[in-house]
């Protein structure tokens, strides 16, 4: 009995290295303080793998294009973790993902950078990434900085009429930078900062935070995660009325907030995000791959998470394999011009341009994604309020 | 914009220490329990707040979807305490009583397992994501509010946190009795103090380990129902982010003590909240970023000054 195990096992085991594959690691915050934000970005991931794969898969072989799974928990911790398990024992040839900051920040530091790992971020956006690296050029992001969305934030606060704010925090890497951004820009434009403090995420209460901050302005400023900390700050804010409008970011702008404190409390509230320009031909051929797939196509980061997905697949069959020195390279000339407009889902006449020896020019479902020196895309952003219930979204211009 | 209100420091930093503090106690209660009956700090406590909450939303949901009841989360948490406890034995039963006689580094660590095993398997039933508890802001009492106003002395409390505390004293008085005046009582604290010693009285040890998950239990449950009450959602961590607070509640009482560990449950929670305010100028006294870190300076501090915590508990 146990022979026959041992052998099916093998068999197995050969059969599956028989069927050629270029892997890819994909650590996601499955877990942790924003699932509801990751499960459609995950989903736009799968699609672009599907795409590639219908379309032939990579190179003149066919090879099969396989986005291996972890959970990064949106924790520094956990995405070392499920990055180092990718990295040595998956083997993964480049990595996709984490989604945020703090896990993105750390991983590449301690795991991907000194295994000379490309890592390419779906969502990751702490201005710190700009200036991560020393001497590589591994880290890349799919998603634009907060330094621009700080200063958009800040414009559509004045915009609002309201001149003076105070701001509160969740002490990490995204948030803090963000905050940062914010509060100098603001300053910087002509409105005054009445209180500006750290709150340490998932506490109980925020009532003596929200009672000290809420004693200079009536409008509040709040960048954390809707998971950990940012819904309750909110509601001990609305509870005590220590505070009449809300402004925030991305980590807020989820479904949940109106399913716990209620639409008829949220009439102003506005959070920006990264967002992409629905007019643009990149962004009707995703929608129209989306909506085939049931993927929602304007969710926060869902066109990011299939650009970051699509153009590695295009940068490895640039690249002719899976060799991991040679993706950095093979991004930056897929991504940038020159070279013949593609649109996202057109892998196959990526792989005919690319075969023919011609060069191509990814546009990207979330805009251009034209990687600066940095590994740093531009982007627009847009800014949600409730309406009927929902969200809302209009971008800016 | 306080000027108005005149009475800020109760208001917004008292009454909410004392409710924090309140589920601090209540959890602390179970924690000191297992350390001075069972002799092992359990890292699983928080789960059993977390389960207990889990529970009875499920109850109160299913209550809704089926009958058309909209259940009080404190009615809808009795047969959430009931199921809870009887997990709490069989976990017992099958798992903490092999290591009965093994080290307690041993002991400790399989906690430490089983809080992981329990919060996976809520995530595995109920899912990562939040549940939405209480959907809705819960704004101050107006009939207090108005009542207290014309003292000058307006006081600005939403109902769920009447209910905490009152819940919190019916329970405490409960508990003295059982402590007190009861037979069961008496010996979870003979075997607190000595167990050799009770059980060459004669007490059976095991019904008294029996009645300290049954205890400990109900008062997590009651914690985690009572935390549910007031932040309005439920996640996982939710048990785990209040054990450190209320290891260093237990600690600070004294290890063994369950009314050192209310006291001590109180202090720390009025503690990080009262940290906050801005004794001296306009700015907070410590940041509130830091909360947590003022909980444990207390308890480190006690752990130097007095290692027997404020009641006189078990040293090691």
């Amino acid at each position: 009995m146990r022979k026959i195990i041992i052998s099916s096992i093998a068999a197995l085991a050969m059969s599956t290295a028989a069927f050629a594959e270029v892997k890819v690691g994909n650590p996601m915050a499955l877990t942790g303080p924003i699932p509801d934000l990751v499960a459609p970005m995950a989903k736009a991931v799968d699609l672009a793998a599907k795409n590639v794969n219908d379309q032939g898969g990579l190179f003149a072989g066919g090879e099969k294009y396989t986005v291996v799974r972890a959970d990064s928990g949106c924790d520094p911790v956990a995405a070392v973790d499920a990055v180092t398990k990718l990295i040595n024992i998956s083997l993964v040839s480049a990595i996709i993902g984490p989604v945020c900051s703090g896990a993105t920040i750390a991983q590449a530091e301690s795991v991907s950078i000194p295994a000379g790992v490309v890592t390419l971020s779906v969502s990751a956006s702490s201005p710190a990434i700009t200036s991560m690296e020393k001497n590589t050029d591994l880290v890349f992001r799919a998603a634009a900085s907060d330094a621009y969305q700080g200063i958009a934030l800040a414009e559509l606060t004045l915009g609002k009429g309201i001149k003076e704010i105070a701001v509160s925090y969740a002490n990490d890497d995204y948030n803090a930078a963000l905050a940062a951004v914010f509060a100098e820009s603001f300053a910087s434009m002509g409105g005054k900062v009445t209180a500006n403090e750290a709150h340490e995420p998932s506490k109980a209460s925020y009532r003596s935070e929200v009672a000290t901050l809420g004693a200079g302005s009536d409008s509040l400023a709040l960048f954390a995660y809707y998971g950990s900390g940012g819904i309750t700050v909110m509601r001990n804010a609305l509870e005590t009325s220590a505070f009449k409008n809300f402004i925030g970011a991305d980590g807020m702008l989820s479904d949940e907030v109106i399913k716990q404190l209620g639409a008829e409390n949220l009439t102003n509230v506005t959070f920006t995000t990264s967002a992409s320009d629905s007019g643009t031909a990149a962004y009707g051929a995703w929608k129209a791959l989306a909506d085939a797939a049931g993927v929602p196509a304007s969710d926060p980061f869902v066109p990011n998470s299939y650009d970051a997905t699509f153009m590695m697949a295009l940068a490895i069959e640039k690249a002719g394999s899976g060799d991991r020195d040679k993706i950095a390279g093979a991004l930056r000339s897929i991504a940038n011009a020159p070279g013949e407009i593609i649109l996202p889902g057109e892998f196959a006449k990526a792989k005919k341009i690319l075969a023919g020896g011609g060069d191509i020019h990814y546009m990207g479902a979330a805009g251009p994604q034209d990687f600066d020196k940095n590994g740093d895309v531009a982007g627009s952003f847009s800014k949600s309020v409730v309406k009927d219930g929902a969200w809302s979204a209009e971008l800016i211009k | 914009m306080w000027t108005s209100f005149g009475f800020e420091f109760v208001n917004f930093y008292l009454i909410p220490g004392l409710v924090l503090g309140c589920i601090y106690a209540l959890g602390a209660i179970g924690i000191t329990l297992t350390f001075g009956i069972l002799r092992f700090a359990n890292f699983a406590h928080g789960e059993v707040m977390m389960t207990g909450a889990y529970l009875t939303w499920t109850i109160s949901t299913l209550a809704g979807s089926l009958l058309g009841w909209a259940l009080h989360p404190l009615i809808a948490a009795i047969p959430a305490v009931l199921a809870a406890i009887g997990i709490l034995i069989l976990i017992d039963r099958y798992f903490y009583k092999p290591f009965r006689d093994a080290p307690t580094i041993m002991v400790v660590m399989a906690s430490f397992g089983m809080m992981l095993v329990v919060r996976s398997t809520v995530q595995f039933i109920w899912g990562p994501n939040q549940l939405t508890f209480v959907k809705g802001i819960d704004r101050p009492n107006e009939a207090v509010r108005q009542f207290t106003a014309d003292f000058d002395m307006m006081l600005l409390v939403p109902n769920k946190h009447f209910w905490i505390m009152a819940g919190t004293i019916i329970i405490m008085l409960g508990f003295t009795y059982l402590l007190e005046r009861t037979r069961i009582g008496k010996a979870m604290r003979a075997v607190s103090d000595s167990p050799d010693l009770a059980s060459v009285t004669g007490i059976d040890v095991e019904a008294v380990v029996r009645a300290t998950w049954i205890v400990g239990g109900f008062c997590a449950v009651a914690a985690g129902v009572f935390l549910a009450m007031d932040i309005q959602f439920l996640e996982t961590t939710m048990g785990f982010r209040m054990l450190l607070p209320m290891f260093a509640a237990a600690i600070l009482g004294g290890i063994g003590r369950p009314f050192g560990a209310v006291f001590g449950g109180l202090i720390i929670g009025l503690a990080e909240e009262l940290s906050a305010y801005p004794w001296i100028g306009d700015a907070p006294l410590i940041s509130p970023g830091y909360k947590t870190g003022v909980a444990f300076s207390i308890m480190i501090i006690m752990l130097i000054v007095r290692p027997s915590g404020l009641f006189k508990g078990r040293t090691f």
